[in-house]
């Protein structure tokens, strides 16, 4: 019989052969196990490539507008880093691109490389590199973060001014959600059953 | 009772990354053999590398409250706002659960979070053995729960990005900020860093 090993704990596990059909969890310190991980790889490239739109569009348009006294000014999503930029904190500026722009790009990117060739049974040059770089982008997209931190920004300035939401307002929520879908379907778990998949 | 059979008393590792269980090789620097991960029995210098980051994000969580984070110019007055002082604007302008909202996301989960990972931490270096499923689950909370902090700074870069009418009014970048998303960084590195598994090492 195989055996895993918690990735939390460290306790050994002795795991049936065939896959898990339901969510396990380490006997000692209750993490995450194993998934069941048979979803369609149709649906994570539909979600990927529906993603990829909303995130040109969400930094294409004008996410809000603010008027007053007849006097309009917006923002776009890279504006929002931008201000930081021209009052002289490049810190905070790369910080907010890199979780707003940055990261959501290279993980929406880097899953379709991946993902379209396994579709087709082969396998992307560097998939390796590929597969460990969205490792390490994961954990810093931080757009619905971002959404929230809108809204809070939007009432602060509604005491002040007319505030008009603009398009990518709602293509970054709807991005937000569509990133939390495809996140919980390309679990790595899950990529490399595909990968395994493909060679079979 | 024997001691439960672990990945390192099997001779196993796991790879953080796609986490496979593979066989520990007597090689210097071993990789995952599926996805070419530094494979690690633990995360090296964990502990140090933790405290390190977690002395830093408690020093500069105090000017990340008491600095400025914002500066509104209007033709009436200026104001400087604090992160407390923006929740209680917001609080006054009556969305209360908005206030609510920041108020959690910015001073009660940064501070959760350097309270726990340090209980966590001075567990996992004592190697006390109570509580262990507890602090490994409050562990995950915290890696879960901690990006939620950097609203206030995706709040203010709005702010300052569209707050720019110069005869009316002016939104400026505080010191304050850049502390505050300073420690929301050096918190999600101290998560990182730390390994859960020294949680669960049996004592000696």
């Amino acid at each position: 019989m195989p055996v895993i090993v918690c990735p939390s704990c460290d306790l050994a596990h002795r795991t049936a052969m065939e896959r898990a059909s339901e969510r396990t969890r380490c006997a000692r310190c209750q993490a995450s196990l194993q998934r069941p991980e048979n979803g369609s790889i149709d649906t994570a490239i539909a979600l990927s490539i529906a993603a990829l739109v909303l995130f040109l569009l969400s930094n294409a348009y004008p996410l809000v507008a603010i008027q007053t006294n007849g006097s309009t000014r917006s923002t776009t999503l890279v504006g929002a880093a931008l201000g930081f930029y021209r009052q002289d904190h490049a810190g905070l500026a790369a910080l907010v691109f890199i979780t707003t722009v940055v990261g959501p790009f290279l993980q929406i990117a880097g899953l379709l490389y991946l993902l379209i060739p396994l579709r087709r049974k082969q396998q992307a040059p560097g998939q390796t590199t590929v597969f460990r770089l969205l490792a390490l982008v994961r954990p810093w997209t931080f757009i619905e973060v971002f959404m929230l931190g809108a809204l809070v920004a939007l009432v602060r300035v509604a005491a002040y001014a007319r505030v008009l939401p603009g398009v990518a307002l709602w293509s970054c929520a709807l991005l937000m959600l569509t990133l939390a879908a495809l996140t919980s379907r390309t679990s790595p778990g899950q990529f490399w059953r595909w990968v395994e998949g493909s060679e079979a | 009772m024997n001691p439960p059979a672990t990945g390192r008393s099997l001779g196993l590792l796991v790879c953080l990354q796609c986490h496979a269980t593979v066989r520990a090789l007597q090689v210097p620097h071993p990789r995952c053999p599926r996805c070419r991960a530094h494979l690690f029995q633990r995360k090296r210098h964990s502990l140090a590398l933790t405290a390190a980051l977690l002395l830093c994000a408690a020093i500069l969580y105090v000017p990340a409250n008491l600095l400025p984070v914002m500066y509104t110019d209007t033709i009436f007055d200026e104001e400087r706002d604090t992160i407390m002082s923006g929740v209680l604007v917001l609080l006054h302008s009556g969305s209360w659960p908005i206030a609510v909202l920041v108020f959690i996301a910015s001073i009660v989960v940064p501070l959760l979070k350097i309270v726990s990972l340090s209980v966590v931490l001075f567990s996992a270096w004592r190697r006390s053995p109570r509580y262990r499923t507890q602090r490994s689950e409050l562990f995950r909370m915290v890696e879960f729960i901690g990006r939620w902090s950097m609203l206030d700074v995706y709040a203010i870069s709005l702010l300052v990005a569209l707050v720019q009418i110069r005869s009316l009014a002016f939104v400026a970048v505080g010191w304050g900020a850049l502390a505050f998303a300073a420690v929301v960084v050096l918190t999600q590195f101290a998560a990182r860093t730390f390994d859960e598994r020294l949680l669960w090492e049996t004592p000696p």
